[in-house]
């Protein structure tokens, strides 16, 4: 295209008169200032921009959105934002669709006779307080239940928990974030006995090595995946893809290492292996800072009701370790894991050298593991083992999915076990929380009820009556689904959901809350660097639409909590978050204050002294430090983190005879989670309409089946029917099969099956058996 | 001893050789040294203006070029694949391949343009090429159905061609400049909206007349002169 005949002389020669013309028009007069210039402009394209964080993922990108006529018109990264610094994925610049679906909820509906019928709010309301009480009078304070969402803001999910932890007394409170962040957070409590992460995302910038732990990042984290690839064409770092399934992420990778399903814990172990055995321990490190345990072993995988464990950890020794690792050998991993001796010593190499940074990244993966607290230990293990933690650039990552999964479940505690501070089994803890919510401490009891996977079988058993879900879809998220949707349509069940959109979860109500979502309302997000992002309400929420905090003050109200709940509406949220900061009045978990939040592009936690903790555990970084050492892991009594003796043990079903196959499940770049509002989004849903099962290549071909072919997908659950993607987005090992989940017309997880991380109680979504036929 | 000046003097070099190549390992295989990181770096407020001359090489090759005007582009096919104005465009065209990056697949005619027969039209040029997740943004249209329909306008799109705040004074920017710093690459050559190509893209140095004019920048209020003693 290009008639390129100018050589550089002749280039350099005009340009040389270009720029002498340039300064001599400059010296004309008639010169105006940029102000004067714009005076006359029309308003086009002249937005009024606020910031907010981003409403999807985990990530907690800085967005600025444009407002015009009350309407949200545009969206644009927020260049001022550390975390995404301008930058925005498909799904972010588009997010403000996500409000204005035709079929947006904005009257509260009350199903009467099998049909819903519109209402006031002030009626569903009353409707739904009378409910409780009846309920609490008729079944006793443990047969009502909330189930809300990472997606909750802070105060919505604060006041969750003031309310039914606090004031009606039980401990039923549980959140979405169990199906996807919960062994990352027993993970970092049995390491180092304090939860999220110690680094930040500032470490990609200093990191020379990344190893992604089953972990599509360029489709899940895609603007944290452009700052990996923006590092590697700037200085050259290595991205080490290690994952089941090739992928966009494998493909832009310098190396992509399959693995078989389940088996990274016997390849964890390997690394390790080959750490101690080439004496690349950083001896001083982990005699200073380390302690050596193990726990039970053979825990079973919770498909049974009631199902009950606890972890007895013991302490053992370096040489306990040692031995016990000998099992682990990169030859005999070869066996299990199919990865090659050879490419378990090559990442080790680079866990290794004392010269590279590396840093650890994961999600769901090693999550939604049925050994997922076991997975999340070994990859501290390596490195805890190798010193590289806590330290820029040496950073293993805990990546989270959910905009405010680490703001309101984790920090807030929004589940069974804990307090905003705490856990309820601590008297102390108890006695803390009650002074602040002014309720009596009897009221907190010290007993954890259900995690959410039981939470729904005690609905189904009937020892749950009432529950109100808020801002999540677990009628399309819950493993073995069929059995739960069923358990909430039984005789005698009470639903409620607050949601912007119908969907299968509001199919299952008793009365559907319209909610006011994202910017309609006021609040905030706390992303998985601990940063806090507060975001103003720019538009009004249709209809009725309120947010879900306030639907939970009037009913709180209602219930005769007055007291407590003594907010004023025109400034709740701001009196809610002063109040939820309290619990974290320390050095370890100080908040920013509401005025700081406001002003700044979020702001990480620890803030102590007026600033953010980049780095915990590291006393040059963080002031909590107080051993006088170099590293205080003070989540312990003794300062120590705790590497972990974890075996390598099968997953609840594997792949036989009848069922041959694994089934995986996840997601894609276009659509967020259940698709509920992305697919709103006329762009996502034109780009990615429907969803589909990956097979391998050659699996397809020696079934005959084409890319758009019907392929039937049994377990012992049932059945779907699902068009075949041959060679398309991913493409899975043989004898493997994935499935996005976000479509609510072709429901994966009617055939998932629930087996959870006895630990961690969060469900493996990631491996089942499965035969696969044409249809 | 003559002879054997030769073969000793041999084994001098060679034994400092060692000795200089022996240190030069040791101090590459320490450890580095520890480096503070510098806190908050300020991140500028008004747009980096470096993305100005990324396309300033074909400069002249875009002033010399002939206007093919059967097969260029207009504002109205340019707004068609936006959902709002400064959206990141759908991908028209179907993809060769759904799993690989950009760098070997979109770049290969997205980087420089061209005219591609199949689609009788002049490929645009991405005025980002360093970022190579081509799809983290943009995503081709599969289907033109709709899950639901949806309420959301496009807001004001700026018109082109009154920008400017006297008859032939250069006009402002009238767009954000995020990602889109590179001007010459929608700016000037075939593949350029006809409303919006640059009639003298020699000049390279765009904003030294055009400034932008949206609300990126920082508002200071009115600017007042400080008069001190």
């Amino acid at each position: 295209m290009y008639t390129s005949t100018t050589n550089r002389r002749s280039f350099i020669k005009k340009m040389a008169v270009l720029s002498a013309m340039t300064a001599a028009a400059t010296m004309f007069p008639g010169i105006m200032f940029a102000g004067e210039q714009e005076k006359n402009l029309p308003k086009g394209g002249n937005l009024d921009w606020k910031k907010a964080p981003c409403r999807f993922c985990g990530v907690g990108c800085g967005v600025l959105v444009g407002i015009e006529n009350g309407k949200a018109v545009a969206v644009k990264g927020d260049p001022k934002s550390p975390v995404n610094k301008g930058l925005c994925c498909v799904k972010g610049y588009h997010s403000v669709m996500a409000m204005y679906g035709k079929d947006r909820l904005t009257k509260p509906l009350v199903k009467k006779n099998g049909k819903y019928v519109e209402t006031s709010m002030k009626e569903a309301l009353d409707l739904i307080a009378s409910k409780m009480k009846e309920t609490i009078k008729d079944h006793g304070k443990d047969s009502v239940s909330i189930y809300g969402s990472g997606q909750w803001t802070i105060p919505d999910g604060y006041v969750a928990s003031k309310l039914f932890k606090g004031c009606i007394g039980t401990n039923n409170v549980e959140a979405n974030a169990r199906l996807c962040m919960a062994s990352a957070v027993t993970g970092f409590l049995t390491s180092f006995g304090i939860d999220e992460p110690m680094g930040c995302y500032e470490d990609i910038d200093h990191a020379d090595v990344f190893v992604l732990w089953g972990n599509n990042m360029a489709e899940m984290h895609p603007v944290l995946f452009s700052r990996l690839l923006d590092q590697r064409l700037k200085r050259g770092v290595k991205i080490i893809d290690f994952a089941t399934r090739t992928t966009r992420t494998s493909m832009a990778a310098d190396k992509s290492i399959l693995f078989l399903p389940q088996t990274d814990l016997a390849v964890a172990n390997a690394i390790c292996y080959e750490i101690i055995k080439n004496g690349w321990v950083n001896k001083s490190f982990v005699e200073k800072h380390c302690n050596f345990n193990k726990g039970l072993t053979n825990m079973g995988y919770g498909l049974e009701d009631k199902y009950k464990f606890k972890d007895k950890p013991e302490k053992i020794s370096f040489q306990d370790y040692k031995k016990f690792l000998e099992d682990y050998t990169p030859e005999k991993v070869e066996k299990i894991s199919g990865v090659s001796a050879k490419d378990i010593k090559y990442m080790a190499a680079y866990y290794g050298d004392p010269n590279k940074k590396v840093m650890s990244l994961w999600c769901m993966g090693p999550n939604q593991h049925s050994r997922g607290t076991w997975m999340n230990n070994l990859i501290y293990n390596i490195h805890l083992l190798t010193g590289k933690i806590s330290t820029p650039g040496n950073s293993p990552f805990s990546l989270t999915g959910q905009p405010s999964a680490c703001g309101t479940v984790r920090e807030v505690g929004t589940l069974t076990h804990k307090l905003p501070h705490g856990v309820v089994m601590n008297k102390e803890h108890r006695e803390f929380a009650a002074k602040i919510w002014d309720v009596p401490v009897e009221n907190i009891d010290p007993k954890p009820t259900y995690h959410t996977v039981e939470m729904f079988r005690a609905l189904d058993r009937g020892d749950i009556r009432f529950m109100w879900i808020q801002v999540t879809n677990p009628m399309v998220t819950m493993p073995k689904l069929k059995r739960y949707r069923d358990a909430a349509k039984k005789e005698g069940r009470f639903i409620v959901v607050s949601d912007v959109y119908p969907t299968p979860t509001t199919d299952i109500a008793d009365v559907i809350l319209p909610s006011a979502m994202w910017i309609e309302r006021e609040g905030m997000y706390g992303n998985s660097e601990r940063r806090t992002q507060y975001f103003e309400q720019m538009i009004q929420p249709p209809g009725e639409a309120m947010s879900d905090t306030w639907q939970l003050i009037e009913v709180a109200k209602r219930l005769g909590y007055e007291k407590q709940f003594y907010y004023n509406e025109d400034t709740h949220i701001e009196e809610i978050y002063t109040e939820y900061r309290k619990h974290h009045d320390n050095k370890k978990h100080n908040m920013a204050p509401l005025e700081v939040l406001k002003e700044n592009p979020g702001m990480q936690w620890p803030y102590v002294e007026g600033k953010p903790t980049q780095w915990r555990f590291n006393s040059k970084y963080d002031p909590a430090c107080s051993n006088g050492e170099d590293f205080h892991f003070y989540g312990k009594k003794d300062g120590k983190a705790i590497i972990w003796q974890r075996p390598y043990e099968p997953a609840a079903e594997e792949p036989d005879a009848e069922y041959p196959y694994w089934l995986n499940t996840g997601r894609v770049v276009e659509h967020w989670h259940t698709g509920s509002m992305t697919r709103r989004i006329p762009v996502l849903h034109k780009a990615m309409p429907h969803s589909y099962v990956e097979l391998n290549p050659e699996d397809a071909k020696r079934m005959q089946i084409k890319n758009g072919d019907k392929v039937k997908l049994t377990t012992r659950r049932g059945e779907i029917i699902l068009p075949a993607s041959v060679n398309q987005r991913g493409v899975p090992a043989p004898m493997q099969v994935f499935v996005p989940f976000f479509d609510e017309n072709m429901l994966i997880n009617d055939i998932t099956l629930d087996s959870f991380c006895p630990i961690s109680k969060e469900p493996d979504y990631k491996k089942c058996a499965v035969k696969v036929e044409k249809a | 001893m003559r002879k054997r000046l030769g073969i000793i003097s041999l084994f001098i070099i060679l034994c400092i050789a060692f000795i200089a190549i022996w240190n030069y390992s040791y101090y590459q295989g320490q450890e580095e040294a520890y480096i503070p990181i510098e806190n908050n770096r300020p991140i500028p407020i008004i747009p980096s203006e470096t993305g100005v001359f990324q396309r300033s090489e074909f400069a002249l090759d875009y002033a010399n070029m002939p206007v093919d005007e059967n097969h260029q582009r207009s504002m109205k096919t340019y707004y068609d694949n936006r959902a709002f104005h400064g959206a990141p465009p759908s991908i028209p065209h179907e993809v060769t391949s759904e799993r690989s990056m950009g760098e070997n697949t979109c770049l290969k005619c997205h980087e420089n343009g061209g005219y591609v027969d199949k689609f009788e039209a002049y490929a645009p040029v991405t005025p980002h090429p360093e970022m190579v997740n081509c799809r983290q943004c943009h995503v081709p249209q599969k289907t033109q159905s709709l899950f639901k329909g949806t309420n959301f306008k496009k807001g004001t799109i700026p018109a082109v061609g009154i920008n400017n705040a006297l008859a032939g004074s250069p006009p402002v920017i009238p767009h954000q400049l995020q990602l889109r710093e590179n001007c010459l690459a929608c700016h000037a050559g075939p593949s350029a909206p006809k409303e919006i190509r640059v009639t003298h893209p020699e000049r390279i140095n765009c904003r030294q007349c055009h400034v932008p004019n949206n609300k990126v920048t920082e508002d200071i209020g009115n600017f007042i002169r400080k008069i001190e003693n």
